[in-house]
């Protein structure tokens, strides 16, 4: 495996701003590489934690809870579009292509 | 100082301590018992609510938190909403695109965070409860930096529905006050299911039946790295808990080495994903160019109204989601995780609790903090993180003073669900410790 310094490389920490949706610039680049190296080189002590028996995803045991298929209206449409760019009740967005 | 003059004052002591995003101007009590505010991540029907974010400027959500809605049904009055850390990303409250919270003992040091403006509140105003939501420790670094107490719970104790995400399977909403008895006088309001956040509906009820803990288990780990300051005073409260009958023992707990980045990588991975909706079209900000394909539109705003410490998280969740990093990371932050639950549930065996300093240091001076790195920024949160990662329920007491007079801290941790405990510890603590106010000059 390479060293984390060396995985943390422009190329990388560009796809990773493309895949957030954000663009940076050439001294974001530089900063966000140099941040996170650092930070993924103090993380490298995970690699020395034993292999303990099992991973959860939540700290308490999440039972699951579901509610009746009943169509409800806990907030009225109109109270959610007050904020939205909206034309003719449909939201405004961008072009898909 | 009653309500009324807390009310009328609300302007005039905003513009000290910066505590607020939005806040109510010439208030009135009205019917209500009780004054409280809630960290701008809690959704309210009557403020804005931007999680100390600009993307989210201009956001007034269409509904009440479970956690407002329930104090609001209790006779509380919401004047506000506390200024906080972007998303609750920091241990300063220094990354909120609203201002900086001060602290109240010195104007040129950090409140913590990141419900910084919260433990100001619960600090300066007279008779004030206020929530906070704690997800790697910030209502206990908070508390302890504005020398209050500061209660959060075991995970899904309180509803988390009108909450901002951060880190979905970490977040919790709790409470900050400078009275002990506040905390056992308003967690069960605002505890207890909710069928609008599944993760609230498994749980015992909240019974305060005044049980007291006998026995605590302090972790030798924990004792590296603390400030001279911090260390005399921690001892000295050892000595203090000693003369209240309880069995004080060290122990080690290995774990807590890996708990730190176990939590970042974790934190990060779920900020990361819950981050992506705020793209310019539901929330807040919506002044782009819809001309734009949907990919530049959504990297416009975020790029935009970011700020710097939330696109490092983001860029950092990311990539240890990343496929041919995910084992490295995110997997085996998970294995971490129920290491670390499995030692704890090993001590609560034995002891009580488990006792460290809340912080390593009292709060620092915003020069200093300004000069850190992140990776030292993150180290600060080593001895709240580990009780954060397990979802148990943790308590900050204030524990004394340094030599500039500002607060220190220490912080109890007991099993899920023994809240009670740390309620009966925080009244006793109360009557025992002399605790100091901060001069509030207007």
């Amino acid at each position: 495996m390479r060293s984390v310094g060396l995985i943390m490389d422009r190329e990388i920490i560009e796809r990773v701003a493309r895949a957030a949706h954000i663009a940076l610039t050439e001294e974001e680049l530089a900063k966000y590489s140099q941040d996170l190296t650092d930070i993924l080189d103090y993380f490298k002590v995970l690699d020395e934690a034993p292999d303990f028996k099992g991973s959860g995803v939540n700290p308490v045991e999440i039972a699951d809870i579901l509610r009746e298929d009943e169509p409800r209206m806990d907030i009225a449409p109109d109270d959610l579009l007050r904020d939205m760019n909206t034309y003719d009740n449909y939201v405004r967005g961008p072009r898909l292509s | 100082m009653n309500m009324q003059s807390v009310l009328s004052s609300l302007e005039k002591t905003n513009l000290r301590y910066s505590m607020f995003n939005d806040f109510l101007k010439n208030g009135e009590q009205g019917n209500s018992k009780f004054l409280f505010s809630a960290k701008d991540n809690l959704t309210s029907k009557d403020f804005e609510t931007c999680s100390g974010s600009r993307i989210l400027e201009g956001y007034h959500p269409v509904f009440d938190a479970t956690a407002i809605a329930k104090m609001r049904e209790a006779g509380g009055k919401l004047i506000g909403k506390t200024n906080m850390d972007e998303f609750g990303f920091g241990t300063f409250s220094t990354n909120s695109g609203f201002g900086i919270p001060r602290n109240p003992f010195d104007l040129e040091r950090s409140c913590g965070g990141s419900s910084g403006g919260s433990a100001c509140a619960a600090a300066v105003l007279e008779d004030h409860v206020s929530l906070g939501v704690s997800t790697g420790g910030s209502i206990c670094c908070p508390a302890s930096f504005c020398g209050v107490y500061g209660i959060a719970p075991t995970y899904g104790r309180v509803s988390r529905y009108g909450l901002i995400d951060y880190g979905n399977s970490l977040d919790k909403v709790g409470l900050l006050s400078a009275k002990a008895s506040d905390l056992s006088k308003y967690l069960p309001i605002i505890s207890g299911i909710d069928e609008k956040d599944p993760t609230s509906c498994v749980q015992p009820k909240l019974d305060l039946k005044k049980e007291k803990i006998r026995n605590i288990a302090i972790p030798k780990e924990a004792i590296d790295g603390l400030s001279k300051d911090v260390m005399t005073a921690f001892q000295s409260s050892i000595d203090t808990l000693k003369g209240m009958d309880i069995d004080v023992k060290f122990i080690e707990m290995p774990a807590l080495k890996y708990a730190m980045p176990a939590y970042y990588v974790l934190a990060t991975s779920e900020a990361s994903t819950n981050l992506a909706r705020y793209v310019g079209m539901r929330y807040g900000h919506q002044d782009g160019d819809l001309s734009l394909k949907f990919d530049d539109y959504f990297t416009y705003f975020r790029s935009k109204y970011f700020g710097d410490e939330a696109k490092r998280r983001i860029l950092l969740g990311t990539y240890t989601r990343m496929a041919g990093f995910r084992d490295r990371y995110y997997a085996k932050a998970l294995n971490v995780r129920m290491y670390v639950i499995n030692q704890y549930k090993q001590i609560f065996n034995e002891y009580d609790a488990v006792l460290t300093p809340t912080m390593p240091f009292v709060s620092p001076k915003f020069e200093d903090i300004s000069k850190m790195t992140p990776v030292e920024a993150y180290k600060a949160d080593y001895l709240t993180v580990p009780a954060n990662l397990a979802g148990t329920p943790h308590l900050s007491v204030p524990c004394g003073y340094d030599g500039n007079g500002m607060p220190i801290g220490m912080q109890f941790v007991t099993d899920h669900w023994k809240e009670d405990l740390l309620l009966t510890m925080a009244n006793e603590w109360d009557h025992t410790f002399d605790m100091k106010r901060a001069e509030v000059s207007l």
